[in-house]
């Protein structure tokens, strides 16, 4: 599936969005899909995602569920530009912890979850989603955080088979709580496999081809953040678009998102821009390998 | 922006880290963010604490050094780590008990410790907004010590913070933090300023040391808070860096000088800007 027809067909106006990678490997090429189609009204959950600033810039959010705001007060112009337009989103706060606890409940199909955090600080008052009950076994307080409920998640992972049985490694944020919490579930991938690869390494399928809707192969999926086994990030990049002043954030929407029609091209202006020794310059140099495991009987 | 302090050889911001560093045990399993907490406890495996293991709040579980990210998580920071999982699991290890120390940046802090990262003035119409939490109420919450960094001006220690985002020890009285539901033995330990240390005596901040090696008296870090801070009864001076601190801080940890090299922005312990 394209990613044009995978984005139109599951992410709908409207919609809580669940996005993956919390500062590492997160699904750009998708994100800036959703703007291209202006796919408008949405909550968004995620933890650290840079190109939530895009999807708040372009007033394409009502709500936002986050442990911190990615968006500085005085540097970004996304935040401007959306108070502008009037389409600053609500903003519920939770710790990084609660944010994963709230996906978790979703994923386990109960309403709320238990936790030590949050308790005695001032967010419960904010946020409804957080409060106290006391203890059904000691009677002493405890924190609740109620369960979250993506409509739609997308994941960029390094490999999956047709079927979208995903397997991603390195550090998983809040990947696998958000993922498995949500309802329909987009799968990006650097590269489409045999599935024979998955079979013979499944402890690392962070979810099942059964709960996946759609897997769309894009290589530099992540670009500019960093996805283990596959490119370093471009930091400095990230922060001077997502995190930008007017010019670079209008400059970069213009030329890097409305300006091309899918990341392919993206890609092909970025090189153009940068030189051709910009993605050789993101490129593993000392790649380790592990040791195969065995399985079989 | 207040510029850098500098006697000589090193400036405030190197004795922040250096002291940060003192904070870390060898036997620590530590909880660290992005920046100066960063550069401290890459400091302190470098020199007294090789054995510590450094938590990295996406699921990074490490005992060997790693070059310095920009964030916190980076090719670099995750290759070579013992394992890697996500930030529920590191969590679920510090609620359950098995994260000895952690770091935490601050907007503001108050007289009992409580931490204000989120807002100051009214909640829905700021004065001035900071990030949010992120892992620093989950961090100040259940890490048996927490170390809180940052610049020291009145603004940013009033008595009483505006909002309050990692609680401390609420309102000073005992067995508060146990009653809101966080774990016994845990809160703010010691908050580290470029003027001086303090630690908690009766859960209440309480002036340790000063950094006299670039010449600060108790008498400056007392005006530089918003209510009559408490003074230890064995207050001295900040251990100063030792040479051997300095140029492997500046040679090994951060050899771009991307933090440590006084990029006032970054300077407090995390990416806040000064209220």
């Amino acid at each position: 599936m394209t990613m044009k027809e995978a984005i139109s067909q599951y992410v709908k106006s409207g919609d809580t969005l669940f996005v993956s990678g919390a500062q590492h490997g997160e699904p750009s090429a998708a994100v800036h899909e959703i703007i291209r189609q202006k796919i408008d009204h949405l909550t968004l959950i995620c933890a650290l995602v840079i190109s939530s600033s895009l999807l708040l810039g372009e007033g394409l959010l009502d709500k936002l569920l986050t442990g911190f705001m990615v968006q500085d007060e005085k540097r970004s112009y996304a935040l401007v530009k959306a108070k502008a337009m009037n389409r600053y989103p609500a903003i519920e706060e939770y710790s990084h912890f609660g944010i994963s606890l709230a996906l978790f409940a979703g994923y386990m199909g109960v309403p709320f979850i238990p936790t030590r955090c949050q308790v005695g600080s001032d967010m419960p008052e904010y946020n409804d989603n957080i409060r106290s009950i006391e203890c059904p076994f000691t009677g002493g307080q405890l924190g609740v955080v109620g369960a979250v409920v993506p409509d739609v998640g997308i994941i960029h992972v390094q490999r999956a088979d047709v079927e979208g049985n995903a397997q991603k490694w390195g550090s998983l944020g809040v990947d696998r709580e958000g993922i498995n919490a949500s309802r329909k579930v987009i799968v990006t991938t650097e590269k489409i496999v045999d599935s024979d690869v998955i079979k013979r390494d499944p402890n690392r399928t962070i979810i099942p081809g059964f709960r996946v809707k759609a897997v769309v192969e894009q290589a530099w999926g992540a670009h500019p953040l960093h996805l283990a086994g596959c490119y370093n990030g471009d930091m400095i990049g990230v922060m001077r678009t997502a995190m930008g002043d007017k010019q670079n954030y209008e400059d970069y929407m213009e030329n890097l998102v409305y300006g091309v029609s899918d990341w392919n091209e993206y890609l092909e202006k970025r090189r153009a821009i940068a030189g051709d020794e910009y993605f050789k310059s993101l490129e593993i140099k000392n790649p380790l390998f592990s040791e195969p495991i065995t399985t079989g009987y | 922006m207040d510029q850098d302090r500098r006697t000589g050889a090193y400036s405030d911001t190197d004795q922040m880290i250096v002291s940060a560093a003192h904070e870390i045990r060898d036997d620590d399993v530590v909880y660290v963010g992005v920046g100066l907490p960063m550069l401290a406890s890459l400091l302190a495996k470098y020199t007294h604490a090789p054995n510590c293991k450094i938590i990295l709040q996406n699921g990074i579980i490490r005992t060997s050094s790693f070059p310095l990210p920009m964030g916190t998580d980076s090719l670099g920071s995750q290759t070579l780590a013992e394992q890697l999982d996500g930030l529920f699991y590191v969590n679920c290890l510090g609620q359950a008990g098995f994260i000895s120390a952690g770091f935490l940046g601050a907007g503001q802090v108050d007289r009992y410790g409580n931490v204000n990262d989120t807002a100051i003035g009214d909640y829905h119409n700021p004065v001035h907004r900071w990030s949010g939490s992120g892992g620093g109420n989950d961090v100040i919450s259940f890490c048996g010590r927490t170390i809180i960094i940052l610049r020291q001006t009145k603004q940013r220690f009033p008595e009483e913070v505006d909002f309050n985002t990692c609680p401390g020890y609420l309102d000073g009285k005992p067995g508060q933090r146990e009653k809101a539901g966080m774990p016994p033995d845990t809160g703010p330990a010691v908050v580290i300023t470029n003027l001086g240390i303090y630690g908690f005596e009766d859960r209440e901040m309480t002036l340790r040391s000063v950094h006299a090696g670039v010449g600060v008296t108790p008498d400056q870090a007392k005006a530089e808070v918003g209510w009559d801070l408490r003074v230890s009864s064995g207050l001295t001076d900040t251990e100063p860096p030792t040479q051997e601190e300095l140029s492997i801080l500046h040679e090994k940890v951060d050899p771009a000088g991307m933090w440590a090299g006084g990029r006032a922005q970054f300077n407090q312990g995390s990416n806040k800007d000064k209220a």
